[in-house]
């Protein structure tokens, strides 16, 4: 009795350990925001079961930190510090958006508002009837078995907590279907506008793009900061080329100067398909872009071009993934970052080359132009090969402007200012003189000429 | 025109003196040409001239109509008319050559007095001034030197020095890595540009341009001084012996031959 009595309170208190750890306020933050939100609707079960799947995926995975090798260099805290509201709960105060269309895509266009699909900003007139763009949510609830075969199976990311969460809230996004043989002349614009608002919301967006045997479709994706105002931003696209197919993909991200924006894209290529994409990052005090490419057969080439102009306080991270997993793929990365004020720019490019993946061509270069004392570059090529037969070439340069170069221009009879802005647009504008759509070619071309002229104000 | 004046440089980073007291004058409508073997100062002293940073004058002026240019900025010597047609010219992608030439035209052409052009009038002036390097229209729409091969390069700052008309250019070792049909073309191009109202100083280690373009005064650098001028003779003997009967601190003998 007396030994009962004595060991009780002991095994009370072990039990008071065990199912009360401390729990951290990141452990719980997706799932708290979850919770929230508690408007979602559809009829689809397609996207019902998903979203349970999202759901229990966002339970089970741990929130990253900086102890996690993908994210030890930079720190999470401007998003689980706060609290964030969902984007239902915000009511837009819309202006006209038509300045933020692309004339190209007039009669090709989806726009979303804080992650709602507007229908009527929308326009998809110019597209033929083979060709599906639509809202996600609408289509596959008018039994299109598209989305229940294809949607959530690219973008694995290795249990990743984001593109789980972004998983359990799908509601709306971006579906196209390019049928086999048909290409599309028309880009199609995917313009997701983000609201100003007094309280911080989060948004996801969802794009699922399958690009049949022998398709051909460029996709202008457009993230859009209307104020200054804090929210976090949650897009994962997923693309999938069939043989043949080429998909041309230019990602703009100017996010309010406050935003957050986590974004993953997934694309899995067959033979002979070709993916190109380019990213823009301007935007976002906080923004990390995670691409990955996924090599499913062989005989196939893609690029994952990026370009990041940085000033201010900003932050921004890619992680990208180049998987070869067979023989003959020709692969290309050249990614720049323009750094000024206290900003701070990481790159970390993956290049896997499976076992027997012979005669991979693949290229990487992260180049990083320094404007600034203050700011700060974390560069890292990651080259995991277990073939041969291969030619992987990779650098990572962090510099200033050359003074030679600035002698030449001004031995030219141009100022220091002039020379300095010169050089800085032509390091930037190497990344974007392939994109196609002339009016995204020449807003960029504007938003660098905006960026040097302003960075190098703010030094003199 | 301009004058230099026992000029003494060291290079700011280590302070090695490099020039060690210059002396020079050049007038207008005179071709000069300076000569000497690698490392004996020459190229420095035509990026001391244009206003290169590395470098620090601690003696002696570089005058321009008189006045003390020392203080002035790379841009600004441009803007007064000085040139200079670079040994490794600097790529720069992603500037088209048109681009630059117009920048730096209207700039230069703002301070010196002239009517800027616009495009169109731009358009037409540079197209013309093609021809003195005879180059095709299609050069102007590619980037500043990026990936043109290094008579393309050579031929490049000739023409740009065709296009911004300077008062005075210094052409650093504009022959080397020129074939003979484009060191022909080159040459006849400086010859077409030098007049009355400017002047041309040619720094070179070989003499063989000098067979295309005759030079007014030649002198002979040694160890960051100008140790000898003289006319046109001056090259062919520098050609036919070499530069060791110049040095005055060594016995002279070149080939057993007593000087």
């Amino acid at each position: 009795m007396t030994g009962l009595q004595t060991r009780h309170p002991y095994q009370l208190m072990e039990n008071r350990i065990s199912t009360m750890p401390k729990i951290k306020k990141t452990d719980t933050f997706l799932s708290d925001l979850l919770a929230k939100e508690t408007s979602l609707n559809g009829e689809s079960t397609a996207i019902k079961k998903l979203r349970q799947k999202g759901i229990d995926d966002v339970r089970n995975a741990s929130f990253p930190g900086r102890k996690d090798e993908d994210w030890r260099f930079i720190s999470l805290r401007e998003l689980y510090s706060d609290s964030f509201v969902p984007a239902s709960h915000i009511e837009a105060d819309l202006p006209d958006l038509s300045e933020y269309y692309i004339p190209e895509s007039e009669g090709a266009r989806l726009v979303f508002v804080n992650g709602r699909f507007s229908a009527e900003h929308s326009s998809t007139n110019d597209l033929s009837d083979d060709v599906t763009v639509g809202n996600i949510s609408d289509i596959s609830a008018s039994g299109n078995a598209l989305v229940e075969e294809h949607l959530n199976a690219y973008g694995d990311f290795d249990g990743d907590i984001f593109s789980s969460f972004n998983t359990a809230m799908l509601q709306d996004g971006a579906f196209i279907h390019v049928p086999e043989g048909i290409t599309v002349d028309t880009p199609v614009q995917l313009l997701y506008v983000q609201t100003n608002a007094d309280q911080p919301y989060f948004t996801t967006s969802r794009c699922l793009v399958l690009a049949d045997k022998g398709s051909e479709i460029t996709i202008v994706e457009d993230h859009i900061g209307l104020g200054d105002n804090k929210y976090f931003s949650l897009p994962v696209v997923e693309i999938n080329l069939e043989r043949e197919a080429y998909v041309k993909h230019t990602k703009i991200q100017r996010e309010s100067s406050e935003a957050i924006h986590i974004a993953r894209t997934a694309a899995h290529l067959k033979q002979h398909a070709n993916y190109e994409s380019y990213t823009i990052t301007l935007g976002a005090r906080l923004s990390r872009n995670e691409p990955r490419i996924t090599q499913l057969e062989e005989e196939l080439e893609f690029t994952v071009d990026g370009l990041v102009l940085l000033d201010g306080d900003q932050v921004s991270d890619t992680h990208s993934v180049m998987d070869h997993r067979f023989s003959h793929c020709e692969s290309h990365q050249l990614h720049k970052c323009v750094i000024n004020g206290k900003a701070h720019s990481v790159f970390n490019g993956k290049i896997f080359v499976r076992k027997d993946a012979q005669k991979i061509d693949s290229f990487q270069e992260n180049r990083n132009l320094l404007l600034s004392r203050k700011g700060l570059v974390n560069t890292k090529p990651q080259l995991e090969i277990f073939a041969d037969d291969v030619v992987c070439t990779h650098g990572a340069t962090i510099g200033q402007l050359e003074e030679d170069e600035v002698f030449y221009l001004k031995s030219r009879g141009l100022n220091d200012h002039q020379a300095r802005e010169l050089l800085t647009y032509a390091f930037a504008l190497e990344t974007i003189e392939n994109i196609t759509v002339d009016s995204v070619q020449k807003l960029l071309v504007e938003e660098v000429h905006n960026y040097t002229s302003r960075t190098l104000e703010s030094e003199e | 025109m301009l004058e230099i004046k026992n000029l003494h440089v060291v290079v700011e980073e280590d302070g090695t003196e490099i020039l060690k007291g210059v002396n020079l004058k050049i007038n207008e409508g005179e071709i000069h040409a300076i000569m000497g073997p690698n490392g004996s100062g020459k190229s420095t002293l035509a990026k001391v001239v244009a206003g290169h940073e590395a470098y620090e004058v601690t003696e002696g002026d570089i005058l321009l109509d008189g006045e003390s240019i020392l203080e002035l900025d790379p841009d600004e010597r441009a803007h007064l008319g000085m040139f200079l047609a670079f040994q490794y010219p600097v790529e720069v992608p992603g500037v088209t050559n048109k681009t630059l030439l117009r920048e730096a035209y209207n700039t230069i052409a703002e301070k010196r007095g002239r009517e800027e052009l616009d495009p169109l009038q731009f358009e037409d002036y540079v197209n013309e001034r093609l021809d003195v390097v005879e180059m095709k229209p299609e050069f102007l729409e590619r980037s500043v030197n990026a990936g043109f091969s290094g008579g393309e390069k050579k031929r490049n700052e000739i023409f740009q020095m065709a296009v911004l008309d300077p008062r005075i250019s210094f052409l650093d070792e504009t022959d080397s890595g020129l074939d003979i049909d484009a060191l022909k073309i080159v040459s006849k191009g400086i010859n077409h540009l030098a007049n009355e109202n400017n002047a041309v100083c040619l720094v070179t280690h070989y003499q063989r341009i000098l067979e295309y373009i005759v030079p007014d005064h030649v002198h002979v650098m040694l160890d960051g001084r100008i140790v000898k001028s003289g006319d046109k003779a001056l090259a062919v003997k520098l050609e036919d012996k070499g530069y060791d009967w110049l040095t005055d601190t060594a016995p002279v003998s070149v080939n057993g031959e007593q000087n």
